[in-house]
């Protein structure tokens, strides 16, 4: 098959770096971290050939049958792209971050080890052609990511890990299960932009609604629907770059992309929609969003805080999802680049403070703006973002959201999602008001002195690029290639077949 | 021409990262005045310009018309003049990398907002200007700044929310159209408009100080710095009723229900705000009590239009011509409060009947630009309302009545100026900057003609 090389090599990038560094001794860091900058950078380039390709209609894929009736399917589509791109974008950042950030610190062979393996089954996912290949991805993405959220060993990572392997493994079992029955009825079903289920039987209809609720079930523990979020902010004692991995990168996108694929590609969203599982599922989501937000406000962690807000920021995409309509799914689709470029900075930051200063919790963030100015300007533009203040990337999301809410005819979203901003504010504006203008107390936890910059040039960088997206992809939303005209793009090959 | 218009917008936002060290600090603070020289150059240079930038936000458009002119003029001068009289009073003093990035942020977001065609970029100047003017109001660092801080940023966001909504369904209206003046089209056609309507009046209503979102301007404008003060309540303030201006579909169709309220509204500031700001015992409680006073008198023609849409094409100017009146006054007028005073009784007493004279102009005494104000808007609302609201026969009354409550406003806000400690060191470029705006703003009636 033709262009068959290019996904297999996409992935094999990570793969093979992944046995690297394995089988590398601890001490020999500059080769690791050699052979990891390097897989990140050519996967960035494989994936941007293969955005371009996809952009001129070229067809990237490859099937063969790994058992009888069920076939291993990789295809590069629009909104695979969106994800990959995201994902290989956001490797290369936390990657050099985490070099920076674990910097002498013990077992980073196979931290490194398991964070490519966890990068290649991001991109498995991205780029899985059927439900089948897709579920071998995302318990791939289970397993690899476990030893990083226990990376250090402590008794709270130990338990965290537990409570997070017990949740997607659950997760999963209920994927799986919604996999196999459907495949029972429908049989072997590839993505494909417009759906499989628009002509079938409807006698099969209440079958259909309870593996959707099954599929979604399933998804939703990675995507953080309540009441399946109880792991996530357990989960952020992980290292930071870990939890931006958790948060931005890979895991809880893998469950919304899932929702995605099931939505769009496996249901279709008119069979959806007449299906009526669309409107319970804006409503979970919507109770997320608020419920997410809700909860961030209570926390004085700023990962805990941060966390909770991922858990109503993932729900924005879900929202977006259940927006019948292509607005709506711009709306969804755009969000899952824009939270993810927001929240990776604001978690970098956050590590930031946790490495320098030793700061942890909210109310210790007084003065650290003077301090840290490059790190707190990131953090405070994420924050704004997050908000919705244009011309920021949240901004964006907001307003097509917004427009898909009125279109679809579902004006109460408007509320939930201006409730969302006003929360939103309540939980940030504390922070940027005590980074800039609260003066310094006394001394900081635990200050170290980490380069000639204000902290490591690796933990310095990453954010600050990463800010410099969030304002690029609001500014420059309607400018060609810019995720909303991805989303765009992805929208119109949805709905008009 | 595109160049221009990011050009004034750009270099106030580009300054602030002169922040950064000590040596480029001191070189923004002898740019500070200079900041607006570019939207000044603009305001003008240009009469009409509309430039389409497709790539960027969600579709932009830079647009400069009969209606933003005046706006960028005044608010182009009131920033220079206060930043000169900022940079003679604030350098070196506490917290000055805090009020240089707030100040440069504020007045990027005043500029942008301005020169905006569409309301993404509106809202986005819009909100860098709300929150980096909260960095004004709160640079006092006193339980009192803090407090007042604490209510602004409140207020300003649930503004911002009902803005976002009101924008949304204003869009939707216009077919998803970003565009300011489609949008106002499409509020003008549509049956149903009341909700976009409400909205878009809440949420610049707070901005502009409407009766009952009030509430926070009396808190927050006094108790910043003397010339944020100036800027706050003199440029900021009018961003609210830019707002009004450029969405809400003036001449195009008749709503008098809305109109009558919005007219009742501006009657009540008017009058309530006037009433009310003589108890107060501080001479910039006092201005900001006025302002919001003051402002009652456009929305009053606000109103006016919305119940009768053939006004608008008689009276677009006048709301030019309120901004720059009110704008280079009250500016004028926040500035003389941290004046220093000469001792010597003579000189002081010259000195405080100096300072009084744009007071004048605000009262609306003859031969002063608040005369022109007031006696084209009651010319307007008394001949084409023609008994569209059943209190039409007392306005004029009630707009003499405003005079006289005014003129007590501003006497009282002279005795407490009277009553402040004199200094005996007389610094020079605090009483520059003054003497511009003073100066701007008692010459209005003569170079308003040939800009409006």
């Amino acid at each position: 098959m033709s262009g068959a090389w290019l996904p297999l090599a996409t992935l094999a990038t990570s793969l093979l770096a992944s046995l690297i560094i394995f089988a590398l001794p601890e001490h020999r860091h500059s080769i690791r971290t050699t052979v990891n900058i390097l897989a990140a950078t050519l996967k960035l380039a494989l994936v941007a050939a293969m955005t371009w390709g996809v952009f001129q209609g070229r067809f990237y894929g490859i099937s063969y049958e790994m058992l009888p009736g069920v076939r291993f399917v990789l295809r590069a589509d629009a909104v695979a792209m969106l994800f990959a791109g995201l994902s290989a974008l956001l490797w290369l950042f936390t990657t050099l971050y985490a070099v920076g950030y674990l910097e002498g610190s013990p077992n980073r062979s196979r931290f490194f080890g398991f964070f490519s393996l966890c990068v290649a089954s991001t991109l498995g996912i991205a780029l899985a052609g059927n439900l089948f290949t897709f579920f071998l991805f995302y318990e791939m993405l289970t397993l690899s990511t476990y030893p990083l959220v226990v990376h250090r060993g402590t008794p709270k990572a130990l338990r965290a890990g537990r409570q997070y392997i017990i949740y997607t493994l659950g997760g999963g079992a209920v994927l799986l299960l919604g996999v196999v029955l459907l495949y029972q009825l429908e049989g072997d079903l590839a993505f494909r932009e417009t759906g499989h289920l628009m002509g079938s039987d409807p006698a099969r209809y209440p079958a259909l609604i309870g593996i959707f609720a099954l599929l979604v079930a399933g998804l939703g523990v990675k995507a953080a629907l309540v009441p399946l979020h109880g792991w996530l902010p357990t989960a952020m004692v992980a290292p930071a770059p870990v939890s931006a991995l958790l948060h931005a990168v890979a895991v809880v996108k893998a469950g919304a992309f899932g929702i995605v694929r099931v939505v769009y590609d496996i249901y279709g969203i008119d069979f959806a929609a007449s299906l009526g599982v669309l409107e319970p599922l804006a409503w979970v989501a919507a109770f997320t969003v608020i419920y997410g937000s809700l909860r961030a406000l209570w926390q004085s962690d700023l990962k805990r805080r941060l966390a909770f807000s991922t858990v109503s920021q993932i729900a924005y995409i879900v929202l977006g999802i259940s927006l019948f309509g292509p607005l709506g799914t711009v709306g969804g689709l755009v969000h899952l680049l824009h939270q993810g470029i927001m929240k990776v900075t604001l978690f970098f930051c956050a590590g930031n403070y946790a490495e320098t200063l030793g700061v942890h919790r909210v109310d210790e963030l007084d003065g650290a703006g003077p301090r840290m100015p490059l790190t707190s300007l990131a953090f405070t533009v994420a924050a704004f973002g997050m908000i919705g203040i244009p011309p920021l990337a949240g901004f964006v999301t907001k307003w097509m959201l917004g427009r898909g809410a009125l279109a679809a005819d579902m004006a109460w979203v408007i509320p939930v999602l201006l409730l969302s901003s006003l929360l939103n504010a309540l939980y940030f504006l504390p922070i940027v008001y005590r980074l800039w203008f609260r003066p310094l107390r006394g001394d900081w936890p635990a200050e170290r002195a980490l380069g000639r910059l204000e902290t490591h040039a690796l933990l310095l960088w990453p954010p600050v690029f990463t800010a410099v997206l969030t304002v690029l992809v609001g500014v420059l939303a309607a400018a060609p290639f810019s995720p909303l005209a991805w989303a765009d793009l992805v929208a119109l090959r949805m709905y008009l077949p | 021409m595109s160049w221009a218009f990011s050009a004034a917008v750009l270099l106030p936002l580009l300054a602030a990262s002169l922040v950064a060290t000590g040596s480029t600090r001191f070189l923004l603070w002898r740019l500070l005045p200079w900041l607006p020289l570019p939207a000044l150059l603009l305001a003008t240079q240009v009469r009409d310009a509309s430039v389409d930038i497709p790539w960027l936000m969600l579709g932009a458009r830079w647009q400069l018309d009969t209606l933003r002119s005046p706006f960028l003029l005044a608010a182009s001068l009131l920033w220079g003049g206060a930043g000169l009289y900022a940079r003679a009073v604030l350098e070196g003093a506490e917290r000055e990398r805090w009020f240089l990035s707030s100040w440069c942020l504020a007045l990027a977001g005043n500029l942008w907002l301005i020169v905006a065609g569409d309301a993404v970029g509106f809202y986005a100047g819009f909100a860098l200007m709300t929150f980096a003017a909260w960095g004004l109001v709160v640079h006092a660092d006193s339980p009192r700044a803090l407090w007042a801080g604490k209510v602004y940023i409140a207020m300003a966001v649930l503004g911002e929310l009902a803005l976002l909504a009101g924008l949304l369904l204003a869009s939707e209206l216009a077919g998803g159209s970003v565009l300011l003046a489609e949008m106002a089209t499409a509020l003008g056609r549509s049956q149903q408009p009341g909700l976009a309507l409400g909205l878009l009046l809440t949420g610049f209503g707070v901005k502009a100080g409407l009766p009952l979102l009030h509430f926070w301007l009396p808190l927050a404008h006094p108790v910043a710095p003397t010339p944020a003060s100036a800027v706050l309540s003199g440029a900021m303030i009018k961003a609210g009723l830019l707002g009004w201006l450029v969405v809400l579909p003036l001449g195009l169709t008749s709503l008098p229900a809305w109109g009558t309220m919005v007219m009742a509204l501006g009657l009540i500031a008017l009058l309530g705000a006037a009433l009310r700001g003589i108890w107060t015992r501080e001479a910039k409680t006092v201005l900001a009590w006025s302002s919001i006073s003051q402002m009652g008198l456009a929305t009053l023609m606000l109103g006016a239009v919305l119940v009768e849409p053939a006004l608008w094409w008689l009276v677009s100017g006048w709301f030019g011509l309120f901004v720059l009146h009110h704008g280079l006054a009250k500016g004028a007028l926040f500035l003389s409060v941290g004046l220093s005073l000469p001792g010597a009784p003579v000189a002081r007493g010259l000195a405080l009947l100096v300072v009084a004279l744009p007071a004048l102009s605000v009262i609306g005494l003859p031969l002063t630009s608040g005369e022109a104000v007031k006696r084209w808007l009651k010319d307007s609302v008394s001949g084409d309302l023609a008994g569209a609201v059943p209190w039409q026969p007392w306005l004029p009354h009630l707009l003499s009545l405003s005079t006289l409550l005014t003129l007590l406003l501003l006497l009282r806000w002279w005795w407490l100026l009277r009553s402040g400690d004199g200094s005996t060191a007389v610094a020079t470029l605090p009483w520059v900057a003054w003497l511009l705006l003073a100066a701007l703003s008692l010459g209005l009636p003569l170079y308003a003609p040939i800009l409006l």
